[in-house]
C-alpha cells in the first residue's frame, strides 16, 4: 500500500462523497424546513446531467455555462413539482412518499423512453493529471472536489449571512411563529425546494464528465444519500457533509479491496452506527 | 348475551365470502384469469403486513425485501436441503420473522422517515446481495423449483390447488390479523400510532410492540414468499427490488389506510387487474402507474373505501341543503378495518 494509491483512492474518494454532500444537503434542506421527503431528488440529479450533457457536448456551450443552465432548467422543473404537487402534502410523509415515488418513477421511466438506455460521456473540460509531487491526481476529479466546496461554503453563506437563509433558519425552528413574524413561509418552502432542485442539479452536472450520463443513475445517488442521512443523521447540514465524505471514502476503498462486496461494508458500517447514535452521528434521537 | 345485528351482518358476509371463494374455479376456467386471481391474494398478504406496521405509525418499504427472504429461503430449502414443501412453508415464514428480528431490533427504535430510509435501504441493498452470491443463484436466480409434493390425493397440477392453498394461507394471515387487531396487542399499537407520547405514559413499551409488528409482518410476507416461489417455480433477484414494495405501499393507500384488512385487498385486486385487463406495455408502465399515484395521493388520500363516506357525507350535505326531513346520518368515523 504506497502513499500514491492512498493519495488517489483519497481524491476518489472525496470526489464522489461532496457529490453526495450536494444532493443529500439539498434533502436535508426540505426535511429540515419543508417537512417533506422527495424521492425524486435523484431524477432531478439525472435530469441535471442530461441538460449539461445536451448542452455542452451537442450545442458546444461552456461546461461551467451549461451547468448553470441545467441549475435553472431544472429549477424551473421544480418549481412545477412543488406548485402541483408537493404543496399540497406538506407535513404528511406517507402521502409525500407516495407522490414523490410516483414522479421518480414517471421522470425516470420518461427520460428513459426519451433519451435510450446507452451510455453518454462528456468530455472532461479540463484533461490530463495534476501532479503534486509523486502523486498524479485527475484533474477532473480535483475541479469536481473544488467545485463542491466552494458551493457548500456559498451554501453556507447563503443560510447564515442572509436574510433569506434567516428566514429559513426561523421556519425551520417553528413555522407558526416565523410566520407570525411577517415572514411568508410558503414562499420560503418554494425558495428552499427550488434550491434542493438546483444543487441536485449542479451534482449532476459536475457529475456527468466522471461518470457515464444514464436514466438511472438517479437511482443510485438516492441510495448512496439516503446512506449519508442514516451516517450524518437528518437534522444538520454539518452532518451531512461528514456523512457524505464518511460514505464516498468508504466506497472508494471499499470498491478497491473488496469490490462489490463495499455495500454490504457500507451496510454493516450504517448498522453498527446505528446501534450506538439511533440517529446518525450528528442527529438526535427522538 | 345476544347476538348484535352488526354481528350477524359480519358472519353473513364471510359466508358469503367463504362460498364464493370457494367456488370461484368453477367459474374461472381461463388459467390467465386464475393466474391473476392468485397473484391478487399473494399481494392482499403483502398489503396486509404493510398495514399491520401502518396500524403501528410506522411506514415500511421492506415488504417486498422480506417476501424475497422468503422465497429464496424456501426455494434453497427445498432445492439444496431437500425438504418437503410443507416444512419449508412454516420454516420461510420463521427465517422471514428472524431477519425481521435482527433489523428490526437496530431500525425499529425511531419512527417516522428514518424508518422509511432504512427499509427503502434495506429493500434496495438485498436484491444486490443476493445478485453478487453465487449460492443464492446470483442474477441469473433460481430455476426450476419444484412445486408442492402432493398430499394424499390432493396433487399441485394446474392452478386450482394452488389457488386454494393460497387462499387457505390468506385466510389464516387475515384471521390472525384480525385477532390482533381485536386484542390487547392491537389496541396498543393504534395508541402508538394516535399518540406514541401518550401510549408509553401509559405503560406500553413502544420499542417492545413496534418490533413485535415488524416481526409479524416479516414472517406473513416471508409466507407469501415461500407460496410464489413454488408457484411461479423460478425466482430471479430483480423480483423483489424497490418497486415490488412501492407496489405494496401503492396496495395500501389504492384501498385506503384506514382499512386494514379490507383496504389492501381491494387496492391489491386493482393494482394486479388493471394493468393487466388494460394491456399496459411494460415500457410505459411505471409512467402510468407513478401518475395514478400522485393523482391519488392529490386527490384521494383516503383510498378508494373512503369514496363511499364521501358519498355518503356529500349525499347529506345535498340532503340538508334540500331541507329534507329524512335525512340520512352522518358517516362516523371509520378508524378500524
Amino acid at each position: 500500500m504506497t502513499v500514491e494509491l492512498v493519495v488517489q483512492l483519497l481524491v476518489n474518494g472525496l470526489s464522489i462523497g461532496m457529490i453526495y454532500v450536494l444532493v443529500a444537503s439539498g434533502l436535508i434542506l426540505l426535511l429540515g424546513v419543508v417537512r417533506i421527503f422527495n424521492f425524486a431528488h435523484g431524477e432531478y440529479y439525472m435530469l441535471g446531467a442530461f441538460v449539461t450533457y445536451g448542452m455542452c457536448q451537442l450545442l458546444h456551450v461552456n461546461f461551467f455555462l451549461s451547468i448553470a443552465i441545467a441549475m435553472v432548467a431544472i429549477s424551473v422543473l421544480g418549481i412545477f413539482s412543488y406548485r402541483l404537487i408537493f404543496q399540497h402534502m406538506r407535513g404528511d410523509i406517507l402521502l409525500c412518499t407516495g407522490a414523490s415515488i410516483g414522479l421518480s418513477m414517471m421522470l425516470q421511466r420518461g427520460a428513459l423512453l426519451g433519451f435510450g438506455t446507452q451510455q453518454r460521456g462528456l468530455h472532461p473540460p479540463v484533461s490530463g493529471s495534476l501532479a503534486i509531487g509523486p502523486v498524479d491526481l485527475p484533474s477532473e476529479k480535483v475541479v469536481a472536489i473544488i467545485l463542491c466546496i466552494a458551493i457548500m461554503a456559498g451554501l453556507y453563506v447563503l443560510l447564515m449571512r442572509t436574510k433569506v437563509g434567516k428566514a429559513m433558519r426561523a421556519v425551520k425552528v417553528d413555522n407558526e411563529v416565523a410566520s407570525l413574524q411577517g415572514i411568508n413561509t410558503n414562499r420560503i418552502y418554494l425558495v428552499v425546494f427550488t434550491t434542493g432542485c438546483a444543487l441536485a442539479a449542479m451534482a449532476g452536472g459536475i457529475i456527468a464528465p466522471v461518470f457515464s450520463v444514464t436514466p438511472t443513475m438517479g437511482n443510485v445517488i438516492l441510495l448512496k444519500c439516503l446512506m449519508v442521512l442514516m451516517v450524518g443523521g437528518m437534522e444538520s447540514m454539518i452532518g451531512g457533509v461528514i456523512g457524505g465524505v464518511v460514505v464516498g471514502l468508504i466506497t472508494s476503498f471499499g470498491t478497491f479491496y473488496l469490490g462489490a462486496l463495499s455495500e454490504v461494508l457500507l451496510f454493516a458500517v450504517i448498522g453498527v452506527i446505528l446501534v450506538f447514535k439511533p440517529g446518525g452521528l450528528f442527529g438526535e434521537a427522538h | 348475551m345476544s347476538i348484535t345485528r352488526a354481528t350477524k351482518k359480519r358472519v353473513l358476509g364471510l359466508g358469503v365470502l367463504f362460498v364464493v371463494l370457494a367456488l370461484l374455479p368453477t367459474v374461472v376456467k381461463s388459467p390467465y384469469y386464475m393466474h391473476l386471481v392468485i397473484m391478487t391474494c399473494d399481494n392482499i398478504i403483502l398489503g396486509l403486513s404493510f398495514s399491520l406496521l401502518y396500524s403501528t405509525g410506522l411506514l415500511t418499504m421492506a415488504a417486498g425485501a422480506f417476501w424475497g427472504i422468503g422465497a429464496y429461503t424456501s426455494a434453497l430449502l427445498v432445492m439444496k436441503a431437500g425438504l418437503s414443501f410443507w416444512i419449508a412453508l412454516p420454516l420461510s415464514g420463521v427465517c422471514a420473522a428472524l431477519v425481521g428480528l435482527g433489523i428490526g431490533s437496530i431500525i425499529a427504535r425511531i419512527p417516522g422517515i428514518a424508518f422509511l430510509i432504512q427499509t427503502m435501504i434495506i429493500s434496495l441493498i438485498i436484491p444486490e446481495v443476493v445478485g453478487y452470491s453465487d449460492f443464492l443463484g446470483s442474477w441469473g436466480g433460481l430455476l426450476g423449483i419444484p412445486g408442492p409434493s402432493s398430499i394424499g390425493p390432493l396433487r399441485f397440477i394446474g392452478k386450482t390447488p394452488y389457488y386454494y392453498l393460497i387462499v387457505v394461507l390468506l385466510m389464516l394471515n387475515v384471521l390472525a390479523f384480525v385477532a390482533l387487531y381485536s386484542s390487547r396487542v392491537g389496541r396498543a399499537w393504534r395508541s402508538i400510532r394516535v399518540n406514541a407520547q401518550l401510549a408509553e405514559t401509559l405503560g406500553i413499551n413502544l420499542h417492545w410492540y413496534r418490533l413485535l409488528a415488524f416481526i409479524i409482518s416479516s414472517a406473513s410476507a416471508g409466507l407469501a414468499g415461500s407460496f410464489y416461489a413454488h408457484y411461479f417455480q423460478a425466482l430471479e433477484p430483480g423480483m423483489f427490488t424497490a418497486f415490488k414494495s412501492i407496489n405494496v405501499q401503492i396496495f395500501a393507500i389504492l384501498g385506503g389506510l384506514n382499512y386494514y384488512i379490507v383496504g389492501p385487498a381491494v387496492g391489491a385486486a386493482i393494482m394486479t387487474f388493471v394493468p393487466e385487463l388494460l394491456r399496459v406495455g411494460r415500457e410505459i408502465e411505471p409512467v402510468i402507474t407513478g401518475a395514478v399515484l400522485i393523482l391519488l395521493v392529490i386527490f384521494l388520500p383516503g383510498g378508494v373505501l373512503s369514496l363511499r363516506e364521501r358519498l355518503g357525507s356529500f349525499s347529506w350535505r345535498l340532503a340538508k341543503r334540500a331541507g329534507s326531513d329524512e335525512v340520512p346520518a352522518e358517516p362516523g368515523l371509520h378508524t378500524g378495518d
